[in-house]
């Protein structure tokens, strides 16, 4: 996460920094939690697409002293954080789940979030379908990890179908909310879905197996997601459902739409976190020391 | 969580699709045809080959109901598969192309990355590395993977002539996996990238494999050992496609996110692909998302981005030749000094004129220079400037001393004749200006002393002279002349100089009439009539810092100038340019390149790596001639290969639209992009783009007219100007005023919306919002003349300190309201009626402040209704409201709700008719409401615009923007 000026005239951007936390994102989590009390009785908890570890530091001061188990997963390394157990992996890929699975040794977990997001193409349907992946993979390790009556809080964009999968997820849990915090651009098409009251589906046993992929794993779970029909049939229009939306956060809290008039050097404000290296990095050496080819 | 959405689908035959531009998202070359998937609709171009290659569109239909059509497959024998997210589709060209097409979409339940044909197989590689091995009759099929599942980014399927087929698999982290279909084995893991694989293929040969990633590389290796061969650096951001040559194996193309077109070559033993070729400026904004390249029969590559533009690229080599002095010395045995240098040149129908610093004349034509008999060199040794009619084959060549040399090329031996100077005295002349018109001939000379006139002959088309006029030079010393135009029908003269300065003369009278400082810049480096007619006559004006205007000079008893339109390139410095078929084309230098700019349709039409305008250089039709370290003559061809130069299809802007606004007559849309700039289009079988405005730098957000003949856009930075639309021919626009902004600036200050009444003929009441809660109310008149006077602030208050939204202006019986929807979802009203005078004043007490949704008040129109007004809201919150508002006291009666109208954001309302109204919103749904007693949907369909942000109505036509813009009709009201 890079610091430019805009970063730096971001209201949350800065309260972060002061109270120590690694992103703007802690806020998110709080004023969900601030809504629906989601940290309430829990003690083991996978945060997946964790990096920088914002969530993961927010759960493990909320979970202090409760001899909690906090799992965090990322593609990106993380600085490593008390209490929580760091994992760098891909979670679309079944042998991570397997690892986090093999973690719990047996125990459920009470509490599953995911806040990942994917590198943006630009392609909005290749980029919804990525998300969606992302979800799936959370939704799939949570299946097989979650205790029935728990909790799973991911974020998502809204955008085409997104009433598909609130439908799917309306079969798996009691309530599945759509809800947004005020630290969450208005203008970003970004929200959580909070889906309280995991039941699982019955006659359903949800078995991680390597050699299935997402879309297979739920082929059983008779959520309303369509098969492949015969022929390749183009099948009826799927289920779809609205979730009922939430904006939470105090009304008075900081507006992240907003414009404030700050007194801008008043606060150093470096990094908590290093940003890690992007792949393009040689790209831009190259580019500095004239080395890429224009013409 | 209330019941299933009954409303993404419904009465869908209440909307009939009009037009789309989106993203160009796959395109195939396949004999004469160019197949582009233009979203989920089909488009088939054919091409043919007359004295230019002209590309027509031949077929379009929406052939997928929802999904995109993202790779299109077709073998030789024309059999085509289409695929696209989870849909695909089998067709036979022939059929398609004979209106018997079967366009029967199929399905499959995760995203597909690519197809191919194989024997009577279709293989459908899918994003988790699995496939499904289609049998063609039946439509039963195989699941075929080899062990290996991850998540894939990008993919290929190569089916080899001996039979084998491979698999090339892009996956998110790194890794290009090449597996054997039939043996199901991985043959190569690569592992040579960083970041996500976006593009792998193998060649058609199997000897080679190419693949691109994150990390802006293109990787070529060898098949056989899995070795990376060379690696192509260039691309400024994520590469998204790759082809190899279909002829040339070592040869590939790419495209990506910077928007451009790069051609690389492989050279054995070199470790870098070698860029033989890269095109830049030829789509607006960013992402080239798709490409096809042909090699074999047309010479072709075609481009489709996300401005929803396809265009043709000639792959034919550039033809450029080169002669040194010393070259032309051996051709033509004349001997040249150390020191001499290509002085000018001009160029004629069938050859070039070129003079030597020395004074000689050759001629270069058929490749070849031969010396132009002539004895007085020395009066053209240390100064001469060379121009000339090429209609006629004349060349003038001016003296220092004013004579001029006069070389008829019409018969084979060129007749050289002087006219000697009898008017400049010992002034020495600096500028040499022709024109002709009409079959008439002037040429002018300039001296720097303002008391000695400009000297104008008239010629016939026998170069006989008909006539000389004086005139006298403007007062003023800094008067340099620069070009002329001489307008026949008024028998006018108009002389172009530098600080956008120039002088209008009438040749019957020999009356002038200077207009100085035309706009900011300096040198005008070109003044071209447009139109002309009795006393009106239209003149381009082209500024070399990038400005252009088109201007209207009228004369009563003197002189009058109006600019109606004034926008400036963002590329670079004009030195000329032309209307060319009601488009402009542009020409001057970017650094060390010499580009041609179709304005108009925005692309480059050609460039030149000369070294900057610092040099000797003309444009001739279909050549640019340059002189390169002063002794080398360069001729660079301007191969016009293609009709309209290779634009298929025009598109709009290459990033998301913010808004857009139709005219109060219906003719024009006005679109405020994320790219910053501002389209103007005409409406007129479909929405064909006239101009793009670049006088806003930061992020748009609203644009909208005031009345018929202004309009004003917003942005951040607090950027606010009026604009001032002509309709003519073609709509004119031009930057008339803009907002000054507060004291201390704020790059992130936007002004998020704006609303205005008029009070009478262009006098408003403007209200502005902002994203740090200000409100200010304005009073401007235009019809004043100073800032001072056309701009009074009435307000400036503030509401909390949370973002406003949106902004109407109410007005009833003497009576004002502003009322504003926030971020907070509040709708606020005040009685602004006793704050209109030209005072400072603050707002005061709000008369309504009520919570109608839970956040974002996203969308908000009111319109009158009975003896009050209706309000109608629509909320991040996916809800729907409508109130009534009650005149004299505006009190606030909700009287429909709908929680779930949308599935995400509402971002935007549209009035159709008197009880109907149409929502957009991110969920990708257009619907239609009723408020009658009730409120409900008519009408809810699917549109492929992503980002669904805007909307604007016409009577019952709905313009969208999003990713892109559509337009509908709706029907039955
Ligand atoms: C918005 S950040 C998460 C911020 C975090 N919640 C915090 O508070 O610090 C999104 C993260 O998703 C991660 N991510 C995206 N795709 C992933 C994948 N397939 N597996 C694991 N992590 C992924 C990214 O690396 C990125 O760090």
């Amino acid at each position: 996460m890079g610091k430019s000026s805009k970063d730096k005239r971001d209201l949350y951007y800065r309260r972060a920094k002061e109270e120590g936390w690694r992103a703007r994102s802690a806020f998110k989590l709080l004023q969900l939690n601030q809504e629906f009390n989601l940290f309430d009785g829990i003690t083991r908890v996978v945060d997946l697409c964790a990096a920088p570890g914002s969530w993961s530091q927010v759960l493990s001061r909320e979970l202090q002293g409760k001899n909690a188990k906090i799992v965090a997963v990322d593609l990106q390394p993380m600085t490593p954080i008390d209490g929580v157990t760091t994992i760098q992996a891909d979670i679309t890929h079944p042998n991570t789940l397997q690892t986090i699975l093999d973690i719990f040794a047996g125990e459920q977990a009470d509490f599953v979030c995911s806040d990942g997001a994917p590198d943006v193409t630009g392609l909005h349907d290749l980029d919804e379908y990525i998300q969606a992946q992302l979800i799936l993979s959370a939704l799939q390790l949570t299946t097989c990890l979650l205790k029935p009556g728990g909790t799973f809080v991911a974020k998502i964009f809204r955008g085409r179908d997104i009433d598909l999968l609130y439908s799917q997820l309306s079969y798996l849990f009691e309530r599945v909310i759509c809800a947004k915090p005020r630290a969450s651009r208005g203008t970003s098409l970004e929200a959580f879905i909070v889906c309280l009251g995991y039941k699982p589906r019955p006659g359903w046993n949800p078995k991680l197996d390597l050699q299935t992929s997402t879309e297979e794993f739920f082929e059983g779970a008779d959520i309303g997601k369509a098969g492949n029909l015969e022929h390749f049939e183009l099948p009826d229009d799927e289920e779809r459902k609205i979730a009922k939306f939430v904006a939470c956060g105090d009304i008075n809290d900081v507006d992240s739409d907003a414009t404030y008039t700050l007194e801008l050097n008043r606060l150093a404000l470096e990094p908590v976190q290093m940003p890690t290296a992007p792949p393009y990095k040689k790209a831009l050496e190259m580019k500095r020391r004239g080395d890429l080819i224009r013409r | 969580m209330s019941g299933f959405n009954q409303i993404s689908s419904l009465n869908e035959v209440e909307f009939a699709p009009l037009h789309h531009y989106g993203p160009v998202t796959a395109l195939k070359i396949y004999k004469n045809y160019v197949l582009a998937g233009y979203g989920p609709i089909l488009k088939i171009y054919q091409m043919t080959q007359g004295d230019l290659l002209d590309v027509a569109e031949v077929f379009c239909k929406q052939v997928f109901s929802r999904n995109k059509i993202h790779h299109i497959e077709i073998t030789s024998q024309g059999r085509l598969c289409l695929s696209g997210a989870r849909s695909f589709m089998v067709l036979d060209l022939e059929e398609v192309l004979q209106g018997k097409g079967n366009f029967k979409e199929r399905a499959i339940n995760e995203w597909i990355v690519t197809c191919a044909f194989y024997e009577n197989w279709l293989l459908i590689l899918n994003s988790h590395n699995v496939v499904y091995k289609v049998d063609l009759a039946s439509f039963e099929f195989d699941k075929v993977h080899c062990q290996e599942k991850s998540i894939l980014y990008s993919g290929s399927i190569q089916v080899l002539d001996n039979g084998t087929v491979y698999v090339a698999a892009g996956t998110v982290m790194s890794g290009v996996i090449i597996w054997d279909l039939h043996s199901r084995k991985i043959v190569h893991n690569l592992t040579d990238h960083e970041g996500s694989i976006f593009g792998v293929k193998v060649d058609k040969t199997g000897k080679y494999i190419v693949s691109c990633s994150d990390d802006r590389s293109i990787k070529l290796y060898d098949f056989a050992s899995g070795t990376v061969l060379a690696t192509g650096w260039g691309h400024g951001s994520r590469i998204w496609t790759l082809e190899f040559f279909k002829g040339d194996n070592v040869k590939i193309m790419s495209t990506g996110e910077d928007c451009s077109l790069r051609l690389w070559q492989y050279q054995e033993g070199n470790s870098q692909l070698v860029q033989l070729e890269m095109v830049e400026n030829c789509h607006s904004g960013k992402h080239i998302w798709s490409g096809d390249v042909d090699d074999l029969e047309y010479q072709v590559c075609v481009t489709g981005g996300a401005d929803g533009r396809i265009k043709l690229h000639d792959l034919n080599k550039v033809n450029r030749t080169e002669y040194s002095l010393q070259e032309i010395s051996s051709q033509t045995g004349l001997v040249f000094g150390k020191k001499d240098f290509i002085r000018d040149y001009f160029e004629l129908k069938d050859r070039l004129i070129v003079l030597i610093s020395n004074g000689d004349l050759v001629e270069y034509s058929d490749n070849s220079f031969k010396t132009i008999a002539f004895n007085d060199q020395h009066k053209l040794k240390d100064f001469a400037i060379v121009k000339g009619f090429s209609d006629i084959n004349i060349v003038i060549i001016a003296a220092r001393n004013g004579d001029l040399l006069i070389a008829d090329f019409t018969s084979d031996l060129p007749q050289l004749s002087w006219i000697q100077d009898e008017y400049l005295g010992s002034n020495k002349l600096t500028n040499l200006l022709v024109y002709s018109t009409d079959n008439k001939y002037y040429v002018l000379v300039d001296v720097p002393n303002p008391n000695i006139p400009f000297i104008l002959r008239e010629f016939d088309s026998s170069f006989n002279l008909v006539n000389v006029t004086q005139l006298s030079q403007p007062n003023q010393t800094s008067f340099t002349t620069t070009d002329m135009v001489v307008d026949s029908v008024n028998n006018w003269l108009v002389i172009a100089s530098r600080y956008v300065t120039i002088a209008a003369y009438d040749l019957s009278t020999t009356s002038m009439a200077l207009f100085k400082k035309l706009s900011p810049g300096d040198t005008i480096t070109s003044v071209q009539i447009i139109t002309s007619k009795t006393n009106e006559l239209a003149l381009l004006i082209l500024v070399k810092d990038g400005s252009y205007l088109y201007t209207t000079l009228t004369l009563s008893t003197t002189f009058h100038l109006d600019v109606t339109h004034a926008n400036k390139l963002t590329k670079g410095f004009i030195e000329g340019g032309y209307i060319k078929s009601n488009k402009l084309v542009l020409y001057g230098f970017k650094s060390s390149y010499f580009y041609i700019w179709n304005e108009t349709c925005q692309f480059e039409i050609m460039n030149e790596l000369c070294g900057g305008s610092h040099r000797q250089w003309k444009l001739a039709p279909s050549k640019f001639i340059y002189v390169k370290d002063k002794t080398t003559l360069v001729i660079r061809n301007i191969a016009h290969r293609f009709v309209n130069d290779g634009l298929i299809h025009l598109g709009t802007h290459g990033r998301e639209i913010r808004d857009v606004a139709v005219s109060p007559d219906g003719k024009l849309l006005v679109s405020a992009s994320e790219d910053a700039t501002i389209a103007v289009s005409q409406l007129e079988d479909g929405v064909k783009g006239i101009w793009s405005m670049n006088n806003h730098i930061s992020g748009l957000q609203r644009v909208k007219f005031l009345n018929s003949e202004y309009m004003a856009s917003s942005a951040a930075n607090e950027e606010f100007i009026i604009w001032k639309v002509t309709q003519s021919n073609i709509p004119l626009v031009k930057e008339f005023v803009r907002l000054k902004p507060s004291a201390v600036e704020n790059p992130d200050l936007r002004i998020m919306n704006f609303a205005s009444i008029e009070l009478e003929s262009n006098v408003f009441i403007l209200v502005t919002v902002y994203s740090n809660s200000n409100i200010k109310i304005w009073r401007i008149d235009l019809n004043k003349e100073h800032y001072g006077d056309m701009v009074k602030l009435l307000v400036n208050d503030f509401y909390t300190t949370c973002c406003i939204l949106n902004v109407e202006l109410l007005q009833k019986d003497d009576k004002t309201w502003l009322m504003i929807g926030a971020t907070d979802g509040y709708v606020t009203i005040w009685d602004v009626t006793s704050k209109l005078d030209p005072e400072e004043h603050k707002l005061g007490a709000s008369i309504i402040h009520q919570q109608l949704h839970q956040n974002g008040v996203k969308a908000m129109e009111v319109f009158t209704h009975q003896d009050g007004y209706r309000l109608i809201t629509g909320g991040d919150d996916n809800a729907l409201v409508v109130c009534d508002l009650q005149v004299p006291d505006l009190k606030l009666d909700i009287v429909g709700y709908e929680e779930s109208a949308a599935s995400a954001t509402i971002t935007s309302i549209s009035v159709v008719g008197e009880h109907k109204f149409v929502t957009t919103s991110v969920d990708q749904i257009v619907r239609i409401w009723e408020y009658n007693e009730g409120l409900t949907c008519l009408s809810a369909r699917y549109t492929t615009i992503a980002d669904t942000g805007c909307s604007a109505s016409m009577g019952s036509t709905i313009y969208i923007g999003g990713a892109g813009l559509s337009s509908w009709k709706v029907n039955n009201l």
